[in-house]
C-alpha cells in the first residue's frame, strides 16, 4: 500500500472512530462505506478494464474480415484438401497392395514348379548315373532351381514388407482425420463468435468482402465504419452494462 | 488350429484390412470376412458362426473397445477369441481392453510375424 493511500485509510478509519464515539450515526455509516468502497473500487476498475480489452478484441474479431475468410472459406477448403490426402494415399496404397497381391501368387508360382521339377530332376539322376554328361547338367539345373526356391522366398518377404508399409495409409489418414475434426470444432466455434459479434458480416457472401477489401472500401457492415468509436474506451458503468447485455449477460 | 475358421476382419481403413486379410491368407486362413465398423460387425456376428474376431479400436459408429464389450455380454458370442489391432496404445487403453476380455493386443504399425504369433498364442490358450 502506497503512503498516500495509508494516509487516506487513516484518516477514514479515525473518522469512522470519531463518529462511533459521538454517536454520530450517519457519519458513521458514511465512513464506513467510504472504507468499503476503498475496497471494491480497485477491483471495479479492474472488471470494467478487462471488460473494455474484451469487448475491443471481439470488435477486432469480427470486423476482421480476414476471419470471416478463413471461417467460411479457407477452413471448409482445408479439410477438403485434407480429406484429398486421405483419398490419394488410399488409392496410392491400394494400387500398391493390388500389385503385391499380383506379384505374390508369381512368386509362388515359380517356386512350386522349381520344386516340382527338382523332384523329378532327383528321379532322373538317380536312373542316369551313368551318363556323365546328363548328371552334370542335372546338377546345374537342381542348384538353379534351388536358387530360385531361395530368391523365390526372399521375394514374398519383400513383397510382404511392400504391403505391411501400405499401413501407412491407415496412421496417417487417422491422424488427418483427427484434424479434420478439430478444423470442424475450430470453423464451428469461430462461425458463432463471428455471428455473435458480426451478425451481418458472417451472412454476407465471403466475395463481396473480398471485392471491397481490393477497392479499399469498407464493407456496409455495423462495426467496420465504426471501428475507431469502437476501439475507444468505456467511460462509465452504463456502458459496461450495455456491452454486457449486448455479450447476452 | 482349425485353418478353415471363418474370420471377421474390423477396420474402417479398407487398406488395414486389405492387409491383415492378406496375413490372414498368408498364415493359411482362407475363410475371411470384412466390417467397417462395429455396428456392421455385430449383426454378422450374431448371425454368421464366425469363429475369430480381429478388430481396430478407433472406427466411426460403434468403436472396437465397444464391440467387444458388446460380444462379451452376449452369451452366444461370449467366448469368441478376439484380438485387437489398433494404433491405439496408452496403458489405461489396453488395460481397458483386457478387462473386457480381449484375447490380444497388437499395436500398429505391427509386422505379419507378431500377428501370427499373437494368433498362436490365442489358440494355445482357447484350444488348451
Amino acid at each position: 500500500m502506497e503512503e498516500s493511500e495509508k494516509l487516506s485509510r487513516l484518516i477514514q478509519a479515525r473518522a469512522l472512530v470519531a463518529a462511533l464515539e459521538a454517536h454520530d450515526e450517519a457519519g458513521y455509516l458514511a465512513s464506513l462505506n467510504a472504507l468499503a468502497a476503498s475496497q471494491t473500487q480497485p477491483m471495479f476498475e479492474a472488471v470494467g478494464r478487462m471488460t473494455r480489452e474484451v469487448h475491443e478484441a471481439l470488435m477486432a474479431f469480427a470486423t476482421d474480415d480476414r476471419l470471416n475468410l478463413l471461417a467460411e472459406d479457407e477452413m471448409p477448403d482445408a479439410r477438403d484438401r485434407l480429406r484429398y490426402v486421405i483419398t490419394l494415399t488410399e488409392q496410392a496404397a491400394n494400387r500398391t497392395l493390388t500389385l503385391v497381391e499380383e506379384a505374390l501368387p508369381v512368386a509362388d508360382r515359380l517356386m512350386d514348379r522349381a520344386e516340382r521339377l527338382q523332384q523329378a530332376l532327383g528321379q532322373i539322376r538317380q536312373s542316369q548315373v551313368d551318363n556323365v554328361a546328363l548328371v552334370g547338367v542335372i546338377t546345374e539345373l537342381a542348384e538353379y532351381l534351388d536358387s530360385v526356391q531361395q530368391d523365390g522366398g526372399a521375394l514374398k518377404t519383400r513383397l510382404t514388407d511392400i504391403m505391411m508399409a501400405q499401413e501407412f495409409q491407415d496412421l496417417s489418414g487417422q491422424l488427418l482425420l483427427r484434424v479434420i475434426a478439430l478444423l470442424e470444432t475450430l470453423e464451428g466455434k469461430m462461425l458463432g463468435l463471428l455471428q455473435k459479434t458480426h451478425p451481418v458480416a458472417s451472412e454476407k457472401p465471403v466475395a463481396l468482402t473480398q471485392a471491397a477489401l481490393s477497392q479499399g472500401l469498407g464493407p456496409g457492415v455495423p462495426g467496420a465504419k465504426n471501428h475507431s468509436s469502437a476501439a475507444e474506451p468505456i467511460k462509465n458503468q452504463d456502458d459496461v452494462d450495455d456491452l454486457l447485455a449486448n455479450l447476452g449477460f | 488350429m482349425d485353418r478353415n475358421m471363418k474370420i471377421l476382419v474390423v477396420d474402417d481403413f479398407s487398406t488395414m484390412r486389405r492387409i491383415i486379410k492378406n496375413l490372414l491368407k498368408e498364415l493359411g486362413f482362407t475363410n475371411i470376412e470384412e466390417a467397417d465398423d462395429g455396428a456392421t460387425a455385430l449383426p454378422m456376428l450374431k448371425q454368421g458362426h464366425f469363429d475369430f474376431l480381429v478388430t481396430d479400436w478407433n472406427m466411426p459408429g460403434m468403436t472396437g473397445i465397444d464391440l467387444l464389450k458388446a460380444v462379451r455380454a452376449d452369451p452366444a458370442l461370449a467366448h469368441l477369441p478376439v484380438l485387437m489391432v489398433t494404433a491405439e496404445a496408452k496403458r489405461e487403453q489396453i488395460i481397458m481392453a483386457a478387462q473386457a476380455g480381449v484375447n490380444g493386443y497388437v499395436v500398429k504399425p505391427f509386422n505379419g510375424p507378431t500377428l501370427k504369433e499373437k494368433i498362436d498364442k490365442i489358440f494355445e490358450r482357447v484350444q488348451g
